[in-house]
Parts: structure tokens; C-alpha cells; sequence
């Protein structure tokens, strides 16, 4: 039997936290309330004990079966704690393409983990994740909750070193296609059009028109 | 009347159409552009306005009109999908926006919500209206943060200044969003699976019938619909059904957005009218491959990919002309892939995304697609297959077809069949040789 | 023809709508595999072994005609483009289902394939090896070859689930019908599945599985996951020799399969009854079963000769209790036997009695009131189907299928029609997680009960109360129904509000509202146990208001029989001649059934002095320490005979071939000794008792339908007895509650004890405190007389004061006096209470 009464329950300090999440649904909707209950322990704690699970159900007037059911469905609670820094590297076909093996591999020989892994400090582990959906700026990395685009071989290291010394650096944030790079100016119309595409539909128009 | 007919304009099907503007992503990209102030300060929520000015039943029409079909991958006409929705009889009503963008290749929605939140809110808002539902739930993928936070902080914006709430408007309409984050499924996508997942409970797939309008979220009248299509929304409110339907062919309607990675020169995300030429967008907006190329996924990799040639190119971005090649328009997210690629070693790469996103639920899948199919494939790669092995691979995918309780078994098995349709020539090779016809090289750039 | 029109392959048939199709196509004498569904479960189509090719007529939207074939002329078929699970579709007039192609046998062997790849070759070992629905699947729809090769899905083997169930993950087949039971059957969550895709297991995170109806996931896993650990290892099915009987454990007459196999129980499975248990046991029943092969069991007569009990032969024995008997006034002779007798043991009772020429019959334990309701008598389907109930007591504990048909009402959805195939397989009502109607349920307890989880209203009331707040119901019912047009209001119902007493455990709003369900409701039932009958004032209080408000009544006795042996009047010709009294030293010589009175130590020296003790027993126990002639006696899985449920219906009780020597049951007990006095009674053997009962009751035992037969109630109410107990005055009460578990037999039982734990003495945190006890210790509690060896168990749901004690037969439900200052530390020592 979980013995609660040795761990001071989470959310037990954070009453305001729990009401607003509880009160995003209806009574009858409650339990819903799961996933970002649980969300909130896993990006506190780095992972979700069986505890935690305990409490999240009692909260929910759920048997803590039902909760672990729920977290051990999805890719992003653990029940072993993940690292400071959490590397989820992205490995389906497009960043495939753009080198995402290569970019795990030397990850693994670099930090000396394997997939599934947390190094002894508690500092890096390593995920290999499924698309996170920025497949035109791959190959990608996401660390924490933070999305890096783009990860070439040369802005892997800058990265690594950041985080080996505990500072985050901001998000690699790239738009591609229709909007080559933030902070572009407002689009109307063709103006709005890539250079090539512009000269293209100048070049159509002069041909008659697509 | 012959005249009227004649006189028709030819339907917009190309980017290089004058007449086509960017729409949906005219802001994406745009510093700052995701505020309310922003939003407003270029016509935001004046269709918001315009529809709730409006009989509910007559926004479902322009959007019927419209030609709207859905937008995350399976193409249902959203109209007819809101009309779905029973007589209201005091139950709570919802409106789900899927937002688990999931699909490989697929990153459109992102994006707009990244960058241009209000219009996919003004866009449920307008939905609920249609549909009389006064709560909208926003199921966001978890992994997208930095979308749940701008959309989080629109949400809040909006509600302050009187565009959600209780009298949205001042027009007596009450309507406000939940914004509920996934934890990394990709079958949480799946509308009915994403409903249990709402729910707290495990996200498998649930038995349709009953569909959601009749038992929905929490057992209640619901309809999901994807982010494109419900941010095209107040367009088609402000600027009329005849504009969206100007786009596009006969069968498919409207604004596209193209997804394109791969082994292009300019990957990235373009908006363009339904119909556009699969050769338009690899060569023109994607400024064509950035070495010879074999084949490509039209959209999405739960679509069957077609050999890089002439006629799959000219194909049109069309749903019933994808399908009648034999594949599916799915996302739009075109993915192309080199000549040098092994296609034994892509499809394993793909095989594995859906092993790992099965959900366990039946038996052809769980034990067909989340173990076997792998299994299969590393034999093959590791040298150590044999041609029967290649046989048992098909004969193992034509069993995962249409027997399983969900379209994931589909979408594995299927673009297995199409690559040993097109590309056996590979996976006998390695049967034969032990070695793949193309061998792996490094593809990470410095 | 009414109904929808189905063709399944040559035959046509025409089915109730709403039917499935898997459940046509059996009804049409034809077969598809399945694994996931399940009687009385929700279907959900995730095994996919179900698939078949189906086809329907489609019609023309503009005219509503059916669109022909151009050639036939008949409604075109329209062929849905894949194979569906047929559980999972319902039938369409005019529906075609092809089961026989070679499409769809490709799909079969294709889902029969899958199912197998990660499945271990355990068969050799595995306990379900011969009675494996993945084995007759297989067989019956594979391809005889696997072609996987691979290394298949390790995962754990032996787990223990609980002490009671062992699961081996590896062989799991992933139906889900376990983690479904749980939640649409008993309604604890308490196993589920973890992880996704390939790597899905069962598993829990409670400590064992905490549910009193584990057990039954056991009979429905198609495959060896799921084994009860009490068999495990023990037998290969195809040896055991399967006896159909029924549950002699509690009144609620469940049916059972018992497994049996070189003069051994080994197993206790579900039996199945539509009517009464559907397919359901209860973890007591199911697991309670290793008592009966105990190396104590007696299985010779025994006869007291210098003071030592030696073996004898039965006519010895019986020569003995002769002689002793001709030696005692008959009117100093008792009789009594246990009130989970057979009806055809209580016949040879009675006619014991008679023959010896005494008044002092008696079956044990018999509460004070009557277990027969009058009037309109509650089935089990009544409460199954019922919209208001109104329960009494702790019913889960005292018949565990009657909790199980509570629930069945909150779904709202009636029992299925049987078709011509039975219970049909996959009933589209049923859903996952349906939404139960709480507020139909209202439970008043002394203590918080299980039961009360699923009520919309529930009352913990005061122990000894039941009296107090039946009468105020029943009060408040007649009340209102003499003036049902007038609206109480000023000092009308001012007057009767004041005369209100919130202390019998509800306020009077809170009892207007269940008086008000009850007497709205088509279908209202009052259930009421143990605690009410205990007390005639508030057994007619019940009765008064069951009348009041219309409802059926259920009224669950103490043991198995109770309604069956009062029916038959195995009771005194007159109140001073009953069991207690023969206790008290008005009886010279008893002959007790498998009764232990000598428990209490102040009985047990009357006992010492009487000029002749039988005792007809299957173990020794105080009693039998003090007999002159013990007889050996069977136990309820080894007699023929027919027993009486709380419904009162008649139910068949089967032999299962158990190694017991020279065993038997009062019927054959009767023979002997009638052969000793040279006489032969009736009950001497089942068939002369059945003669007895044919007549009396106007039902044939030997000729019972399948689901047993309902009694016509008694034309006049039974005798009842005096009160047996009073109420305590002093400081903590003890409360002898009802048990699901037999606490009589639970150390012959080491797994179920292992599970189950000691007898408990239940006290609430703060009085466990004050009293000085911690949870856990062992302790020697005197109850109503009867030293109780009870492990220390803190639970909030025990009101302040009050200590809980599972029953005995000997030590029936009821509030006794209890003194806490006699309690003792098991090793002995005087505890020093604060």
C-alpha cells in the first residue's frame, strides 16, 4: 500500500494550481483533469512515482490503476525521472532524411547514453521521439519543452554546451516556405510570394497565365 | 444562361494565378502578429461578427457552399459534418479542434497557431455558433509548447475583451475554449481516440456508430474538425462560399497548405489553392529536389508513395484524382525522397513510427503492425532475409488491410504494399544480396 | 414474420432488432470465432477474430424502394468493402452474412495468426491447456502454421495478482474482458492495461486486487493469463470430472461447476444461471473450497470409549446413539441442524424428531424474524430490473451475487432474451463505462459498506436502529398515504416534521426522498438482511413499509437454506423448545448437524453434562471434543439434495465425487439410525425425502428446470421465535456482521486466509486509540460469550464506538454485548486498556 502519509502530497501547496486545472471541466468531466494533473508532476519532478500516481487518483476519485493506465499510455510521462535536460530527438522519415540517425548516434557516443537513458548526474537523457512536426526545418531536437530547428552538426555542439552549463538557450525558431524568416514584413498578395515564385508568376505572366 | 455557364471563371488551381492571395498564413511569420491588438487591427473577428449577426443554419450552408472538406487528412466536408449535428435539445454541445498534428510530414497547423492564434479561435467560435455549441475544446499535441502557450495567451486576451465568454460580443452567445494538451500519441489524432483521451481515459479508438454528433465528447453532441479547417473559417464567413470555391477543382475546394520535406531544395510550408500540380509544388515553391529523385509521399505517411515520374507529378492536388492513383491527399505533407535512399530502410522508418504509435487495442495491429512488421524489416536490413521473407512481408500487409479496428493498420500496411509495388527491385535486392541497393550514408548536415 | 430478416450464409433467419450479427450467425446454427466478447459483457470488436463479409440492401434515397439487381429483380446487395466485426454490427433487414468464403477464412486464419505470434507454446504446461479457446480457435480457424519467427514478447509469468490469482502476461491475449469485467460487472477499477502497442500488459497498482468477485476473470480469460492459484497446477481439464451444483455458501443459490479429480475438489468455477448469477460467483464461493480435503476431516464415526474418541462403524455409532436415546425422556431430546442443510436433510430432521417423539427441532442459525417475505416475493431479475432500491444491510457480504444484480440495476438495461444459442454473446446495449443511475439505490448500513460506493443515497445507522428508522418510514409512508391529496403544510406537517428523529441515521427530507422513489418507481425492491431480521419490530416495520410503498421484497437469511428449512418447518412446535433453549440445559441429549454451540465456554459445560451429545460434523471442533458419538457428515459439495435461495427457489445441489470415507449427510445419517431403532422414517434416503417434498411443496426436486423453480409463497407466515439477543448497554458493542468469506472454514482455506486475512475486528482509528490496539495485533475479544481471535483492522467507515466482527453460523449477525476490558492479547496477557 502506498504510504502517503511519508511523502508530502504535491499538490498539497499548490491548492490554487489544482482548482484552476479541476475547474477547466465539468463536474461530470472530471476526470480529464488527469493529463495536466499529471503533466504538472512530471515537469516538477522530472518523472511521476506511484505516490504521485496515488495522489492524482485520490484527488480524482480514481483507483490509482486507472491513472497509471492512462500515464503509461502516452510518450511524455515517465515513471523513472528523465534528466535536467531531456533530449527528445525527433526520428521519423523527414528528419530521417535530414540526418536524424546520425544526429542519435553521435548524441549516444557524445553523452554515453543510450535511448531510454538518464546519465548518473541526472544532467542529460536521451528519447527517441516520433515526428514532432516541424518536418521542414529537420532535423529537429526537442529539449525540455523547447523545440531546436535545424540542428546541423556545428549547432548541435553550441547547444550541448549550453545546456552543460544549465543555461536554456532560447528556441531555434524557423519558417520556411511562404515566410522565409521571422520577423518578415505583413504579406498581401503576390508581393507575399517567395523572390523565385515572384519571378515565376511574372514569368507566367508574360507566357499567358497558368 | 449558356452564357452565364461559359462565362464561368476558370477554377484558381496554381500559385502563379494572380488571382490566388495568401490567406490563412498571410501572418505567419510576422513578428508580433499573434496579439489581439494585431489581430484586430486587420479585420479580426468582424466575421466573427458578421455570423453571429446570423441564423446558425445559414453559416452550415456557406460553409456546405463553400466545398470545405476536411483538413486533417481524411476529407470529410465540414459542412456536412456540422449538419450532423442533432436539433438542440439542452445538452451541452461541443466543438473539438484537433490539434494533435501528428502526421509525419505535417507541420501546417502549427504555425498558424504559433503565429496566428486568433484567427483558429475566431474560427471555433464561429463553428460553435454553427453549431450551437457554447464550449469549444482545443486538444493540442504536448509536445507543441510554444503553440499551447501563444494560443493559451490569445485565449486569455479574448476572454478579457469580450470575444469569448459569457455574451461573446454582446450578441447573447456564450461561448469559451478549453485548451487540453496531449502527451505524445499520435492515434490521439484519431477523432474518437482523441475523445477518450479528452476524457482522462486510455486513447484508444472508439466504435463508430454512434458517430460524435450523436455520442460525443463525454457522451455528448460533438464535432471535431482540424485547425486549417476551422481557421478557414471566418474567411469563408467575411469573404463568401464563392471565393473558397473559386479555388480548387470540382472535387476539391478551396486553400490547401503544402508541407514539403524531404530531399528538396526549400522544404518548408506553402500555402496554395487545392488542385495545384504535385510538379508545381516540388519544382516551383519547393525549388525542385536537391538530388535526383525517386519517389514521393503525396501527403503524409500514411499515404502510398508514387515514383517520381511524370505522370504522378502532374498529378493535382485533388482527393478523388490522389486516390484514384492509389494513395490519399491526406495532410498534404509531401515528403520526396531521394534516389540514393533505400526505400527498405525509409519504409522501416516508417513502419517503426507506427509500431510505436499503435495503441494496442486489437489484434492485427498491436501484434501485426506494432511487432511483426518491424521485426521483418530489421531481418531484411540486417542481411539476413530471405525472398520468401519479402513474400510473407506482403502477404502479412494484405492481412493488416481493412481488418483492423482503425485506419492505423491502413496506415502502415498500405504504403508497405505501394513501396513493393513500385520498389520490390530493393527489398529483393537486399533479400538476395544481404545488402541494400542503396547503403546508408550520412545525411546530417555540418 | 416479425423480427429482421437475416441471411447467414444458406440459412435465413429472422432475429429481435437491435441484435448483433455475430448473434444471428450463431442463432442460424452457424460459427465465426471471437475472443473478445463475452455474455453479459459490453462488446468491443478489438480481437478482430469475429470478421465476416456482410452485405446489405440499400434504398433508393428519392423513392425509399429498395434498389434491385437489374437481374434477379431481388434488393441488390451491397457488400461493405472490408470484413467487419460482426459483435460489433447490428442486423439490417435484409442483411447477408457470408462466414464460409475463402476471403473470409483468409481473415480468420489471418487474425488467428496474429493472435498466435506473440503467444508462448506453453500448452504442455499451462493450466488451460485442454479448456483454451486460443487452442479450439486455432485449431478450428488457423492454418495449422505459424510463419513468425522472431523472438517472442517476454513479460512477466507468475505474477501474483492477489494471493488467489496468478497471471502470466505472456500469455495474454489482450480480449481486455478482465479490465471490462471489472468495470461493467463488480465496478472496481481495479486492473487495467498498461502501456500501449505491443507492449499493452495487465496490471494494478492496488495492493492485490481489491474486489470480493476477482475470481470470476478467471473463468472468462479464454486463455491461461488469468488462473485461479487455488487449481493452479493441479489438474489438466480433461481429467477433471465437472459437477453442476449449486452455491450452499449464502442464500444466494449461485450455480457452479465444480472440478473434481481423484477424490478431490481442486476447483470452483461459475456455474451459469440467467435468472439467478448469470455467470458470476463470488471470491468467497469460488476460492473457499480448500477446507473440504483438510488432513483433519473426519470421515469414521467415532464413539467415546474411556473417554477417548475412537473409530467405529456406522452401525456401531448408530447402535450407540440408540441406546443412549431410549434412556432420555423424549421431550429432553433436541435436534437441530445448520441452516445450509439440504431440503431433503430437513425432512429427515423433522422426521427424526418425530420419531423420537420430541418437540425440539430446530435449524441454525434462524434470526428472530421470519426469511420469507409476505406477499409480493423479489427475484433476483426483479432486482435486476428494478428503478427504486431500497437496501437494508450488507448485502454484498451476506450473498455476493445480490450486490452484483444491485448493479446490473443501475445500468438500466434489462437481462437479455436467451436465444436459440443461449445467453446471446455480444449484447449491443451493453457499452464500456456506461452511466449508472446512482439514484435509483439507497443503502442504510451500521457501518460503511462497498455497496454504498454506487448509491445516490446511503446512511450509515445506528447499530440495534433498524427498528427505529423502518417504523419512522413506515410511519411517515402511512402518514402521507392517508392523506395523499393533501398537501402537508402549516401545522400539519410541522406536527409530523417535529415528530421526526434526524438520529435514526436520515433526515426526513432524505427519507421523503427514498419514500418518494420507492412509491414513483414501477419496479420498486427493498432488500433486507441479517440486521433487520434480528429484530421483529423492525422486520415488521419492513414489511409494513415494503407494503406501503409497493415494493418486492428480497429478505436474505443467515446460510444457504434458511428460506428453504423455515418453508419446510424444520422449527419447534413451540418457541421454548428452540435451539437456544436446548442450549440452556432444558435438553438432556442433542443430536447437532454441523453446529459448534460449544464455542461459548459457559454453553460448552452444559454441553459436558448432557446424558447424550451426537454430533454429526465434517471436522472436530469444541463440540465434537465433547460428544459421545460423532458421526461424520458431508459437506455441501458432496450431498445430493435441493436447496431454497432467498428468492425461494428450489435449486439443485449435486455430489461431486469427493474421497470423504464413510461420509454422510443427515439423510443418511437418519438411515442408520433408523436401522439402529428399527424403524425407517421418511428422509432416510433423498428419494423418500423427495417424496415428502413433492407433496409439501408441489414441486418435483428430482425434475428441476434448468434455472431451478420458483416456491408459491407459504399461505400463512411461519412461526418466529423470540428475540435471542438484547442490545448492549455497555461501552463498546460489538456488531457480528455478515462475512462473504466463511470464517469457520478460513484456516482449512490457507489461500483465501492468505488473501483475506484473519477474522478482523473492525474499529475505527480513534477508538483503536483510545482503546490502546494497533492494526495488525492479534486479539481475544469475548463476544455474546464467544471468545473471538480476531486481528485488529482501523477502518473510517466504522462509526465511533461500534466494533464490527464477522459472523459464524454459531455467532450469527446482531449487536452483543461486549466488554473490552476482557479483551486480551492473543499471547495470553491481560491487556491493559485505557
Amino acid at each position: 500500500m502506498i504510504e502517503l502519509q511519508t511523502v508530502t502530497p504535491f499538490f498539497e501547496d499548490k491548492q490554487e494550481l489544482l482548482e484552476e486545472i479541476l475547474g477547466r471541466y465539468p463536474d461530470y468531466g472530471r476526470r480529464s483533469a488527469v493529463m495536466p494533473l499529471l503533466w504538472e508532476v512530471q515537469r516538477a519532478e522530472r518523472y511521476v512515482s506511484e505516490a504521485r500516481v496515488a495522489e492524482i487518483a485520490a484527488i480524482l476519485d480514481l483507483h490509482a490503476t486507472e491513472v497509471k493506465g492512462v500515464m503509461s499510455f502516452y510518450s511524455t510521462y515517465h515513471g523513472e525521472p528523465v534528466g535536467r535536460w531531456h533530449l527528445q530527438v525527433c526520428s521519423t522519415l523527414s528528419c530521417k532524411l535530414a540526418g536524424a540517425d546520425e544526429l542519435c548516434d553521435h548524441l549516444e557516443e557524445r553523452l554515453g547514453l543510450v535511448p531510454g537513458e538518464t546519465d548518473a548526474e541526472g544532467r542529460f537523457s536521451l528519447q527517441k521521439v516520433e515526428c514532432l512536426g516541424s518536418c521542414t526545418t529537420a532535423p529537429v531536437l526537442q529539449v525540455n519543452d523547447t523545440y531546436y530547428e535545424r540542428v546541423t552538426r556545428g549547432r548541435l555542439e553550441e547547444l550541448l554546451e549550453a545546456l552543460a552549463r544549465d543555461e536554456q538557450p532560447a528556441p531555434w525558431r524557423e519558417r520556411h516556405g511562404d515566410n522565409e524568416a521571422l520577423g518578415g514584413a505583413p504579406m498581401a498578395g503576390n508581393a507575399a510570394k517567395a523572390p523565385a515564385q515572384a519571378a515565376d508568376a511574372a514569368a507566367n505572366d508574360e507566357e499567358g497565365g497558368a | 444562361m449558356a452564357d452565364a455557364v461559359a462565362e464561368r471563371p476558370k477554377p484558381i488551381t496554381s500559385r502563379h494565378d494572380p488571382r490566388f492571395e495568401v490567406t490563412l498564413y498571410r501572418y505567419v511569420g510576422v513578428e508580433g502578429a499573434h496579439t489581439l491588438d494585431a489581430y484586430l487591427e486587420h479585420g479580426g473577428y468582424e466575421a466573427a461578427r458578421k455570423a453571429l449577426a446570423s441564423e446558425p443554419g445559414q453559416i452550415v450552408n456557406t460553409v456546405k457552399a463553400s466545398g470545405l472538406r476536411g483538413r486533417g487528412g481524411a476529407g470529410f466536408p465540414a459542412g456536412v459534418k456540422w449538419s450532423f449535428m442533432p436539433p438542440v435539445d439542452g445538452r451541452q454541445r461541443f466543438i473539438v479542434c484537433n490539434a494533435d498534428e501528428s502526421e509525419p510530414g505535417s507541420c501546417k497547423d502549427r504555425y498558424l497557431m504559433e503565429d496566428d492564434p486568433h484567427q483558429l479561435i475566431e474560427g471555433m467560435l464561429i463553428a460553435g455558433w454553427a453549431i450551437q455549441a457554447t464550449k469549444g475544446v482545443l486538444y493540442i499535441r504536448g509536445e507543441y509548447w510554444h503553440a499551447y502557450e501563444r494560443l493559451t495567451g490569445a485565449i486569455e486576451e479574448a476572454r478579457a475583451r469580450g470575444y469569448l465568454g459569457a455574451n461573446v460580443l454582446d450578441s447573447g452567445f456564450a461561448f469559451d475554449i478549453v485548451v487540453h494538451r496531449g502527451a505524445g500519441a499520435y492515434i490521439c489524432g484519431e477523432e474518437t481516440a482523441l475523445m477518450n483521451s479528452f476524457e482522462g481515459l486510455r486513447a484508444n479508438p472508439r466504435l463508430k456508430p454512434p458517430f460524435p454528433a450523436q455520442a460525443g465528447v463525454y457522451g455528448l453532441p460533438s464535432t471535431i474538425n482540424n485547425v486549417t479547417t476551422l481557421a478557414s473559417v471566418p474567411h469563408i464567413v467575411e469573404k463568401g462560399a464563392d471565393w473558397f470555391s473559386a479555388m480548387g477543382t470540382d472535387d476539391s475546394k478551396g486553400i490547401h497548405h503544402v508541407q514539403i520535406s524531404g530531399a528538396v531544395a526549400r522544404p518548408g510550408v506553402y500555402e496554395v489553392p487545392m488542385g495545384i500540380s504535385y510538379r508545381e509544388i516540388i519544382h516551383d515553391l519547393g525549388g525542385g529536389p536537391s538530388s535526383p529523385a525517386k519517389a514521393f509521399i503525396p501527403g503524409g505517411t500514411s499515404c502510398p508513395l508514387f515514383p517520381y515520374d511524370d505522370e504522378h507529378l502532374d498529378m493535382p492536388m485533388d482527393f478523388s484524382a490522389v486516390a484514384k492513383a492509389g494513395s490519399m491527399l491526406g495532410t498534404g505533407a509531401v515528403i520526396v525522397i531521394p534516389e540514393d535512399q533505400c526505400i527498405v530502410d525509409a519504409m522501416y522508418n516508417v513502419t517503426r513510427f507506427y509500431a510505436h504509435e499503435s495503441c494496442g487495442k486489437c489484434t492485427p495491429c498491436r501484434e501485426g503492425v506494432s511487432t511483426w512488421m518491424p521485426q521483418m524489416y530489421r531481418k531484411l536490413l540486417s542481411g539476413r532475409g530471405t525472398p520468401e521473407d519479402v513474400d510473407v512481408m506482403e502477404d502479412v500487409a494484405k492481412n493488416l488491410r481493412g481488418t483492423a479496428f482503425c485506419p492505423l493498420a491502413d496506415a502502415a500496411a498500405w504504403p508497405i504494399q505501394a513501396s513493393l509495388q513500385y520498389f520490390r527491385n530493393e527489398y529483393e535486392h537486399l533479400a538476395q544480396h544481404g545488402t541494400p541497393l542503396h547503403p546508408r550514408k550520412d545525411r546530417w548536415l555540418a | 414474420m416479425a423480427g429482421v430478416k437475416v441471411r447467414i450464409n444458406d440459412a435465413t433467419i429472422h432475429v429481435d432488432p437491435g441484435t448483433s450479427v455475430i448473434d444471428a450467425v450463431f442463432a442460424a446454427g452457424h460459427d465465426v470465432p471471437y475472443f473478445c466478447s463475452q455474455e453479459y459483457m459490453s462488446p468491443v470488436g478489438a480481437c478482430r477474430m469475429c470478421l465476416a463479409k456482410i452485405g446489405a440492401p440499400r434504398k433508393d434515397r428519392a423513392t425509399g424502394d429498395w434498389i434491385l439487381d437489374e437481374e434477379s429483380g431481388e434488393p441488390k446487395v451491397f457488400w461493405f468493402p472490408n470484413p467487419m466485426a460482426t459483435c460489433t454490427t447490428q442486423v439490417m433487414e435484409g442483411m447477408v452474412v457470408d462466414t464460409l468464403s475463402k476471403e473470409v477464412k483468409r481473415a480468420q486464419s489471418g487474425m488467428v495468426e496474429f493472435t498466435l505470434i506473440n503467444h508462448p507454446l506453453d500448452c504442455p504446461t499451462c493450466d488451460k491447456g485442454g479448456a483454451c479457446e486460443l487452442q479450439d480457435r486455432a485449431y478450428e480457424y488457423g492454418s495449422g502454421l505459424s510463419r513468425f519467427e522472431f523472438d517472442k514478447r517476454h513479460q512477466e509469468k507468475h505474477h501474483a495478482l492477489s494471493e488467489l490469482i496468478t497471471l502470466d502476461r505472456e500469455r495474454c491475449i489482450h480480449c481486455k474482458r478482465c479490465v471490462r469485467y471489472f468495470e461493467e460487472v463488480p465496478g472496481d477499477k481495479v486492473l487495467d492495461f498498461i502501456e500501449r502497442g505491443g507492449h499493452t500488459y495487465i496490471g494494478t497498482l492496488e495492493d492485490g486486487l481489491p474486489s470480493p468477485f476477482t475470481g470470476n476473470i478467471t473463468d472468462i480469460c479464454p486463455v491461461g493469463a488469468l488462473l485461479d492459484s487455488t487449481s493452479r497446477f493441479r489438474g489438466r481439464n480433461w481429467e477433471y470430472d465437472h459437477t453442476e451444483t449449486t452455491s450452499l455458501d449464502d442464500p444466494g443459490g449461485a450455480a457452479l461447476t465444480v472440478d473434481a479429480r481423484t477424490g478431490r475438489i481442486e476447483r470452483v468455477k461459475a456455474g451459469l444461471n440467467p435468472e439467478v448469477n448469470k455467470t458470476w460467483i463470488d471470491d468467497g464461493t469460488r476460492f473457499g473450497h480448500e477446507y473440504v480435503d483438510a488432513a483433519d476431516r473426519i470421515t469414521m464415526p467415532l464413539v467415546r470409549r474411556d473417554g477417548e474418541l475412537v473409530p467405529v462403524s456406522w452401525e456401531e455409532a448408530a447402535q450407540v446413539v440408540a441406546a443412549g436415546l431410549s434412556k432420555v425422556d423424549p421431550k429432553a431430546i433436541g435436534v437441530a441442524i445448520r441452516a445450509d442443510a439440504t431440503l431433503e436433510e430437513g425432512v429427515a430432521a423433522t422426521a427424526l424428531a418425530r420419531q423420537l417423539g420430541t418437540g425440539r427441532l430446530d435449524h441454525a442459525p434462524r434470526p428472530p424474524a421470519s426469511v420469507i417475505p409476505d406477499g409480493a416475493a423479489a427475484t433476483m431479475s426483479d432486482v435486476a430490473t428494478s428503478d427504486a432500491l431500497f437496501v437494508v444491510g450488507d448485502p454484498t457480504e451476506e450473498a455476493g451475487i445480490v450486490d452484483l444484480r444491485i448493479k446490473d440495476a443501475l445500468k438500466g438495461v434489462a437481462p437479455p432474451e436467451l436465444m436459440a444459442h443461449g445467453v446471446p454473446i455480444a449484447d449491443l446495449r451493453l457499452k464500456e463505462r456506461m452511466p449508472r443511475k446512482a439514484e435509483i439505490l439507497t443503502v442504510a448500513a451500521p457501518y460503511r459498506t462497498s455497496l454504498m460506493k454506487h448509491a445516490g443515497q446511503a446512511h450509515v445507522t445506528p447499530a440495534g436502529g433498524e427498528a427505529a428508522l423502518l417504523k419512522a418510514l413506515a410511519a411517515l409512508a402511512a402518514e402521507q398515504a392517508e392523506a395523499p391529496t393533501e398537501e402537508p403544510e402549516g401545522d400539519a406537517s410541522g406536527a409530523s416534521a417535529a415528530a421526526w428523529d434526524d438520529t435514526v441515521g436520515m433526515t426526513r427530507e432524505q427519507a421523503q426522498a427514498l419514500l418518494d422513489r420507492l412509491r414513483a418507481g414501477s419496479a420498486p425492491v427493498m432488500i433486507w438482511s441479517g440486521f433487520v431480521s434480528a429484530d421483529p419490530d423492525a422486520d415488521e416495520a419492513a414489511r409494513t413499509l415494503a407494503k406501503a410503498v409497493g415494493a418486492k421484497v428480497l429478505i436474505l437469511g443467515p446460510m444457504a437454506n434458511a428460506y428453504g428449512l423455515e418453508r419446510i418447518g424444520v422449527l419447534p412446535s413451540h418457541d421454548r423448545y428452540d435451539y437456544a433453549s436446548m442450549l440452556s440445559g432444558e435438553a438432556k441429549a442433542l443430536i447437532l448437524s454441523q453446529l459448534d454451540p460449544a464455542q461459548d465456554p459457559k454453553v460448552a459445560k452444559r454441553l459436558g453434562e448432557l446424558d447424550l451429545l451426537v454430533v454429526h460434523t465434517s471436522f472436530p471442533n469444541a463440540t465434537a471434543a465433547l460428544a459421545h458419538v460423532v458421526l461424520p457428515a458431508r459437506t455441501g459439495f458432496e450431498k445430493e439434495g435441493v436447496t431454497v435461495n432467498a428468492e425461494g427457489r428450489m435449486l439443485p445441489v449435486r455430489p461431486a465425487p469427493v474421497e470423504a470415507g464413510a461420509a454422510a449427510d443427515l439423510t443418511g445419517t437418519v438411515k442408520r439410525l433408523g436401522e439402529a431403532l428399527g424403524v425407517r422414517m421418511d428422509g432416510r434416503s433423498v428419494r423418500s425425502a423427495r417424496r415428502v417434498l413433492r407433496k409439501m411443496l408441489n414441486v418435483d426436486p428430482a425434475e428441476l428446470p434448468a434455472a431451478g423453480q420458483l416456491l408459491e409463497l407459504p399461505r400463512r407466515a411461519s412461526r418466529r421465535a423470540r428475540a435471542l439477543r438484547a442490545v448492549a448497554g455497555a461501552e463498546g458493542r460489538a456488531l457480528v456482521v455478515p462475512s462473504m468469506v466463511r470464517i469457520e472454514h478460513l484456516d482449512r482455506n490457507p489461500k483465501l486466509r492468505a488473501e483475506h486475512g484473519d477474522a478482523a475486528l473492525r474499529l475505527n482509528p480513534a477508538d483503536a486509540h483510545a482503546h490502546g490496539l494497533t492494526a495488525g495485533e492479534i486479539v481475544i475479544l469475548t463476544v455474546g460469550g464467544l471468545p473471538r481471535r480476531l486481528r485488529v483492522v482501523t477502518s473510517d467507515g466504522v462509526p465511533d464506538g461500534l466494533w464490527l466482527v464477522p459472523a459464524l453460523p454459531d455467532q450469527p449477525v446482531g449487536l452483543y454485548p461486549a466488554d473490552p476490558s476482557a479483551l486480551r492479547r492473543a499471547r495470553g496477557e491481560t491487556a491493559e486498556v485505557a
